[in-house]
């Protein structure tokens, strides 16, 4: 029985997905910290353990997310927008626009027949990102998990002018002062980054079926500010989190197969399960 | 990747990742280095020198007149690729020069506020400083915005400097206009418009203009010209011998040498390296995996070394829009005889600036720099496109995003039924585009790490879409 890993480590989260030729065995998602990029192996223990699994048992490994080069125990590093194609297109084959909502970047993805044909990132500014909803939810007092579902108790959305995340910060504390009710104010900040995010994709030339993924896709006010803005339902992954982690594991059972049909050998990396060596 | 029986003719220069590069392109950056210093050298023995702007179309009349260029927006760029521009853009920022203007011009404007107030170059200027001018020549040529305001506004801090405006201009495309109709009047213009220029340096510099040498010069540009479209053509060659990386070097003798003697050789000499590498299949890789045009725009002059990274992808850039506007020999021009070199000048710009006009209007819905890119992207057999967003060169960034636009409509992912001799191909004649984002000199807004993560994943678009060509 060959067993796939991937590892998507996110500016926020890091997942963990072991599969094995069809299901997935395992998952599991941490928090990323400075620390735990460095401990990237711990994590893969973790999930070793919950699916009572050795390392060896483990035929291939890839590795993807911005901190992917952190993963010295990986087969290979694959991009997070090849890793999220794969593992939409194996849960939906009829989505052709991704929409990924992470914590530090917001990206959008296009795919023609499950493969990637363009994608577009926004990671020059914290706007339209999930940093933007943690840094103003934080400023306005109230817990992440909760600003999407009051979010859309609102009656009168507020505006928010400014699309710098510093300038918006101290914008949404003035208009609380100024006694703009709470939810006007979170659906405000829910419209801004849908239509930065909007403008984003809109780059790729939006196509149905949409699928959001990440973070930002379990905060439904975002979700709903996002249908509303490309005028079109969105579908949301049963874990948004995790399609990164699973494509790179799928992308791994890709290549495994496809030298196992030509009669040639799998090329893997010297690896053992140890933390990455050139933060010392 | 496969090493390379590399001739001892030229030798691999191995340093900097640039294991593959032409030679001539070696000689670039000293050849530069000589002129900036050369300028400032001239300066102090009493030459006069002139701050001009690149595809100006006054390149052999100053060479004519023996007038010393200071080409001010490629000491920006030489700043910028020092990684020395941050303190000459600060200086302008503490002027009130916004940050959304033109980094060449606010660089170009804290450096010369900062050596008027000096009274002598900045310290520790990159390879000696800008020269003080005794003219400027300012151009209106329509790509670039802020060109003639930045003289003007140079001339706060060096008010006895005078300045010329050259027009520079040329139509605007439209599919129903013929050029045979409008260039007369546009050469009528121009042809006065270098006339007064000649008459401004004439008085402001105390030289006269000696037709002769010009006529003489305008020859040997036009015989530099000739080989450096030889070059581009050759680069066709797969494997390509040399890339956009390099192109970015071996356009500074057509940019800002025209008329020299220098710039004749140095096109010649990389006339035949190229030659020699395509007789022996010597590639700027030894297997090209992917072949992309470079559409236009400026690269980031601090991050070179991008190229590099594309390289180690087994991707090349075997052409590029960048510095090619022009190269186009006269004698596919069709030029008009005529025994005034000015007027010459005038009709050679008209048809170089309108050169892809016909064979646009025969595409419904084309222009002629997207048509350009449609006849390079087949004839250099172009996988992809990557485009760099220089947010501070705004005439620029709006046209390429239009152009990529177009060219999506054109190669749309679409399967194709390709039949060979001995079997059919099914092929998706599409044409993905990467589009990086960052600045020609403003190093702030760059990030190497977010970058190299947008080519790998462009790579594997490019590995994605290829793998998706399939017998049947």
């Amino acid at each position: 029985m060959d067993y796939f890993a991937g590892v998507d480590i996110g500016s926020t989260m890091t997942k963990v997905v072991i599969m094995g030729e069809e299901e997935v065995v395992i998952s599991l998602v941490r928090v990323t910290t400075p620390e735990q990029r460095k401990l990237a192996n711990k994590v893969m223990e973790e999930a070793l353990e919950k699916a009572s699994l050795s390392f060896d048992e483990i035929t291939y490994v890839i590795a993807t997310g911005y901190g992917r080069i952190n993963v010295a125990f990986a087969d290979k590093q694959i991009t997070e927008i090849s890793c999220h194609a794969r593992g939409v297109a194996s849960l939906i084959p009829a989505v052709k626009t991704i929409i990924d909502i992470g914590g530090q970047d917001s990206k959008g993805i296009k795919l023609s027949g499950g493969k990637v044909v363009g994608f577009v990132m926004n990671d020059k500014c914290a706007a339209g990102t999930g940093r933007f909803l943690e840094i103003t939810a934080r400023a306005l007092g109230v817990k992440l998990e909760e600003i999407g579902e009051l979010s859309l108790t609102a009656r009168n959305p507020a505006e928010i002018s400014n699309t710098c995340t510093v300038f918006a910060e101290q914008e949404v504390i003035n208009k609380l002062a100024g006694g703009v009710p709470l939810n006007d104010i979170l659906a405000g900040l829910h419209q801004a980054i849908a239509s930065r995010i909007a403008s984003l994709v809109s780059r790729l030339g939006i196509e149905r079926e949409v699928m959001v993924t990440g973070g930002g896709a379990k905060n439904v006010g975002l979700v709903k500010a996002l249908e509303s803005k490309l005028d079109l339902p969105v579908l949301i992954p049963p874990d948004p989190l995790l399609t990164g982690a699973i494509g790179a594991a799928l992308l791994g059972r890709d290549l495994v197969k496809k030298a196992k049909n030509e009669g040639l050998p799998v090329t893997k990396r010297q690896r053992s399960l140890e933390e990455v060596k050139f933060f010392a | 990747m496969a090493e390379q029986k590399w001739p001892e003719k030229y030798p691999v220069e191995g340093k900097r990742g640039r294991k593959y590069g032409t030679v001539a392109a070696m000689r670039v950056a000293p050849m530069v280095k000589a002129a900036i210093g050369g300028a400032v050298e001239a300066k102090a023995q009493g030459k006069a020198i002139a701050y001009c702007f690149i595809e100006s179309n006054y390149d052999e009349i100053i060479r004519a007149m023996d007038i010393v260029p200071m080409w001010t927006e490629n000491y920006a760029g030489i700043c910028g690729a020092k990684r020395d521009t941050q303190r000459f853009l600060d200086k302008a920022d503490s002027l009130g020069f916004s940050r959304s203007l033109c980094t060449y011009a606010t660089c170009g404007l804290g450096f010369d506020a900062w050596r008027e107030e000096l009274g002598s170059m900045p310290p520790e200027a990159p390879w000696g400083g800008q020269a003080r001018p005794d003219v400027m020549l300012s151009s209106g040529q329509i790509i670039c915005d802020p060109r003639n305001k930045w003289y003007q506004a140079v001339q706060q801090f060096m008010p006895d400097v005078p300045v010329y405006n050259c027009a520079a201009l040329w139509p605007l495309y439209e599919d129903d206009i013929d050029r045979r109709e409008v260039e007369p009047y546009y050469v009528k213009y121009l042809a006065e418009d270098l006339r007064g220029l000649v008459r401004f340096l004439e008085e402001h510099l105390h030289g006269k203009m000696d037709w002769d040498r010009l006529w003489e010069v305008i020859k040997l540009a036009d015989e530099t010209t000739d080989l450096h479209a030889e070059c581009r053509e050759l680069r066709k060659a797969v494997p390509t011998p040399m890339d956009t990386g390099d192109a970015m070097n071996t356009m500074v003798p057509q940019a800002f040498m025209m008329g020299t003697q220098e710039a004749h050789d140095f096109y010649r000499d990389l006339r035949d390296e190229l030659k020699y590498k395509v007789e022996r299949g010597l590639g700027v890789i030894p297997e090209e995996k992917y072949r992309l045009i470079w559409p236009g725009g400026l690269p980031s002059w601090f991050a070179l070394m991008d190229f590099n990274y594309f390289w180690s992808k087994g991707a090349v850039f075997p052409v590029e829009s960048t510095y090619n506007e022009l190269v186009y020999p006269a004698r596919e021009l069709d030029l008009p005889r005529t025994d005034d070199p000015l007027e010459y000048m005038a009709w050679r710009w008209m048809r170089r600036q309108t050169y892809w006009w016909d064979k646009a209007r025969k595409r419904p819905g084309s222009e002629p720099d997207v048509e350009k890119l449609i006849t390079w992207i087949e004839e250099y057999k172009i996988d992809g496109v990557v485009i760099h967003e220089a947010y501070s060169c705004r005439s620029w960034h709006v046209g390429l995003l239009w152009q990529v636009n177009q060219l999506a409509k054109i190669y749309k992912p679409i399967p194709v039924l390709i039949l060979k001799e001995d079997r059919k191909e099914v092929e998706y004649r599409e044409l993905p585009s990467l589009v990086l984002e960052s600045d020609m000199i403003d190093i702030s807004s760059y990030s190497e790490a977010e970058t190299r993560a947008k080519i790998d994943a462009f790579i594997e678009t490019l590995e994605s879409i290829k793998s998706r060509k399939v017998e049947v």
